[in-house]
């Protein structure tokens, strides 16, 4: 299979091939991290970092890595960039890893960094296993951000409160108060509130689809996981 | 049941369809409904067209989106069923978006997303009614006690608009249920039989002056609504008389090993939402199983969890929860007891021909 | 083609080597910052109950260890001024409707309440969460309270027959704050001398 063109890459990461969208990975801090916007931006942005880093390793050192053990040295990647990104966050964004620490480490149990690893950065070059690790990391993380957003304006009725954490002061403007306290629907904020959102999404991203003409691809070539 | 499944063979000719059964259970459910309606007043007419109206708007929403003939659905009173008893499962005072939001649950989200009537898993109005309790604990749980249409200090006609369309009822009418009021004394150290002394007695559960949900209420008008449909042959008695069987037979076991702890089985029978229940949800042709053994195992199953729920949980009436997981288990339920198809044995084979043996 | 297993299992520890000293470097990076962290965070709850004007150490770093009448340790947090302890801080819990709540119950010299912040705990959002200070100013009802005002048999919410708000929709949560910062109290009073000894 020849490497696929960058615009391929981005547009399969962003929205045709999407992680959560499409090919449904990542369902644990999908559910667990979007009760609101930004802790799904948040969780997404590290998962992104984690899923870049790691397969522009895969990448490098493909050429030495045998069949036979390349499963647990995968692994082994991801387990390390994810230590990184938890040792880094807890010590210089001390705020954000009060929210997203206890989830951090299940970044190494999402099934969508191994499975970018195994049927991408293992096959392809270098630069187009960097971009594939970008953007299906940004990918992820609108999925999540879209997710947490509509859960966050239903549950609790705001949408990017404590934007600010994550993004520095700056970013006070986004934090907004959508409906009032009394009128938010807790159930969306709770578990049953994830799959709900996740649901209606999927459903929403076909929906499009449908309308733009595309056939629907579920699951698709690169579906692994 | 039966006369639904001999409606496969198109020689035969049943009286039954759709709406005329919809219809049956409406009846059936009238009586105890204008009782509810009579005792709680104005807000709960109010509540009441609220309920079935957005239920019916919902369902004409989804039917139109998903392009199919929306009229003749429409005319079956499903959705106004799924409204009724919806109602019935809610605060009476409640506010007027309490039930238009269970509306969004359960007709969009439990029924047309599965494919429309017939094709869902759960119970769309115990569905509503559950997600209604998780998002709004407060204005769930606040019941009022019954004051009669025109009887003194009952809410009139405009006094009862601001009620469901403004605040809803406030915190000092409010009045807990029988249930409620067990498990809050437990969990501050009071035992059971002690509470048990201050909660209405039975003759009162029985006839409805206490304070509860709209259906949780009449349990003798329930009880006769439901008794009209066995006897029209639209349910048979095995879901509702193993509900009840299971509640109460746990209820008097554990009651009698331990009176401080566990509430008696007559009043698991006569509290709560047990006879609505038993009779008129967990009865659903679409979500309960099919074969009469299913049904039996289904029923004590809905029991079992009802009093486990109620007795250790942390909500006082299990009844909407243990429903929607015994919906869950139904497809399971059905695969284990298969009727067995007219001449086969029940593995599928042929019956052996009788000059055979 | 397939090669020997060994030169798998030699593949397998170099990359395990090459990640191991990876991290370990990370780690030293990053330990005495994190470090920091954590004592910032700990400063950060203890600032909430203990006002600033009334010690002149730092509470964090001040501490002793007593153990409650269920035999388990409790590190009590002092704040002293001129060489006089001037109030003590330390963790209370309480069971709410989702199990355990963590309190930082202050308390000053004569047995005043000084503070009381949640710490952790899983009530329902919208209902019992009103203990948080993030969602309303409940929980600083409490300062200012001493065992006798309101006197103990008192020290209830109000459906108990006691002094203090349950909240509309939730009675167990405060009950379960209100018991505990009474058992906090009660604490107190049993280990005075030990608590305001100077060391």
């Amino acid at each position: 299979m020849a490497t696929p063109s960058y615009s391929t890459i981005v547009k399969d990461g962003l929205w045709d091939n999407n992680g959560v969208l499409c090919m449904l990975l990542g369902m644990c801090p999908t559910m667990a991290m979007t009760t609101s916007a930004t802790n799904g931006f948040g969780m997404g942005l590290a998962t992104a970092a984690v899923m870049a880093s790691s397969n522009l390793l895969v990448a490098i050192f493909r050429g030495y890595i045998t069949y036979e053990v390349r499963v647990p040295v995968f692994i082994l990647i991801v387990a390390s960039m994810v230590t990184l990104v938890d040792l880094t966050m807890n010590a210089w964004m001390h705020e954000l890893y009060k929210v997203l620490g206890l989830f951090i480490p299940l970044i190494v149990s999402n099934c969508l960094p191994l499975a970018r690893l195994e049927s991408f950065a293992a096959k392809e070059p270098v630069l187009p296993s960097l971009v594939d690790g970008i953007f299906m990391g940004l990918g992820f993380t609108f999925a999540l951000t879209a997710i947490g957003a509509m859960r966050e304006i239903v549950g609790s009725g705001t949408l990017f409160a404590d934007a600010s954490l994550l993004l520095g002061p700056a970013f006070k403007f986004m934090e907004m108060r959508i409906l009032p306290p009394e009128a938010s629907v807790l159930v969306m904020i709770l578990p049953p509130g994830g799959f709900l959102a996740t649901g209606l999404l999927v459903a929403g991203k076909r929906l499009i689809d449908i309308r733009a003409g595309k056939a629907i691809s579920m699951g698709g070539a690169h579906c692994v996981g | 049941m039966s006369a639904l499944t001999d409606k496969s063979g198109p020689f035969t000719h049943a009286p039954n369809s759709v709406p005329r059964i919809m219809n049956t259970v409406l009846l059936a459910l009238a009586p105890a409904t204008l009782f509810e309606l009579y005792l709680f007043g104005w807000p709960a007419v109010f509540l009441f067209v609220i309920s079935v109206a957005s239920c019916k708007l919902a369902e004409a929403g989804c039917l139109w989106l998903a392009g199919k003939p929306v009229a003749p659905t429409l005319r079956d009173s499903s959705a106004a069923l799924t409204g009724w008893l919806l109602a019935m499962s809610l605060p009476p005072w409640a506010p007027w978006w309490v039930p238009v939001v269970g509306a969004v649950f359960a007709i969009p989200l439990a029924k047309h997303v599965f494919g429309g009537l017939g094709q869902n898993v759960f119970n769309p109005a115990m569905v509503a009614r559950v997600a209604l309790l998780v998002s709004f604990p407060v204005q769930m749980t606040l019941f009022v006690a019954p004051q009669p249409l025109f009887s003194a200090g009952a809410p009139g006609f405009l006094e009862a608009l601001s009620i469901t369309f403004g605040a809803g009822a406030v915190d000092s009418m409010s009045a807990a249920s029988a249930l409620g009021y067990v498990k809050t004394e437990l969990s501050r150290g009071i035992p059971v039989a002690e509470s048990l002394r201050h909660v209405p007695d039975l003759m009162d559960l029985a006839f409805g002056s206490k304070p509860g949900s709209m259906g949780e209420t009449s349990v003798v008008l329930i009880l006769l609504g439901g008794l009209f449909l066995l006897v029209r042959r639209i349910i048979s008695w095995h879901i509702p008389v193993a509900v009840i069987g299971t509640l109460f037979v746990l209820g008097t076991l554990f009651n009698t090993l331990d009176p401080a702890r566990y509430t008696p089985g007559m009043f698991h029978v006569l509290s709560g939402a047990t006879m609505l229940g038993a009779f008129f949800i967990a009865t659903d042709y679409v979500t309960s199983p099919v074969s009469k053994k299913g049904q039996l195992v289904f029923g004590v199953g809905v029991g079992l969890l009802t009093w486990a729920i109620r007795s250790y949980a942390g909500y006082p009436e299990g009844m909407a929860f243990a429903v929607l997981l015994m919906n869950s288990l139904t497809p399971i339920i059905d695969q284990q007891f298969r009727p067995r198809a007219f001449g086969r044995t029940r593995k599928g084979e042929p019956l052996p021909l009788k000059g055979e043996k | 083609m397939s090669k020997p297993s060994y030169v798998h299992g030699l593949i397998l520890g170099a990359f395990c080597l090459g990640f191991g000293v990876v991290l370990a470097g990370t780690d030293m990076v990053t330990s005495a910052p994190i470090a920091q962290r954590a004592l910032e965070d700990k400063q950060n709850a203890l600032s909430k109950v203990i006002p600033p004007g009334i010690h002149d150490n730092v509470p964090v770093t001040d501490t002793i260890t007593l153990s409650n009448h269920d035999g388990k340790p409790i590190t009590i947090y002092r704040a002293t001024k001129g060489g006089k302890v001037t109030g003590v801080a330390y963790q209370i819990e309480g069971s709410g409707y989702a199990g355990e709540m963590r309190l930082m119950l202050a308390v000053d010299a004569d047995g005043k309440i000084l503070g009381v912040r949640a710490l952790a705990h899983k009530e329902t959002p919208g209902l019992g969460d009103k203990i948080d200070t993030a969602k309303t100013d409940w929980i600083t009802r409490f300062d200012g309270l001493f065992l006798g005002n309101p006197p103990a048999d008192k020290w209830k919410v109000k459906k108990d027959g006691g002094v203090f708000d349950q909240f509309s929709g939730a009675t167990i949560t405060p009950r379960g704050v209100v018991a505990a910062i009474r058992h906090g109290l009660e604490f107190f009073a049993e280990n005075k001398t030990q608590l305001l000894e100077v060391r």
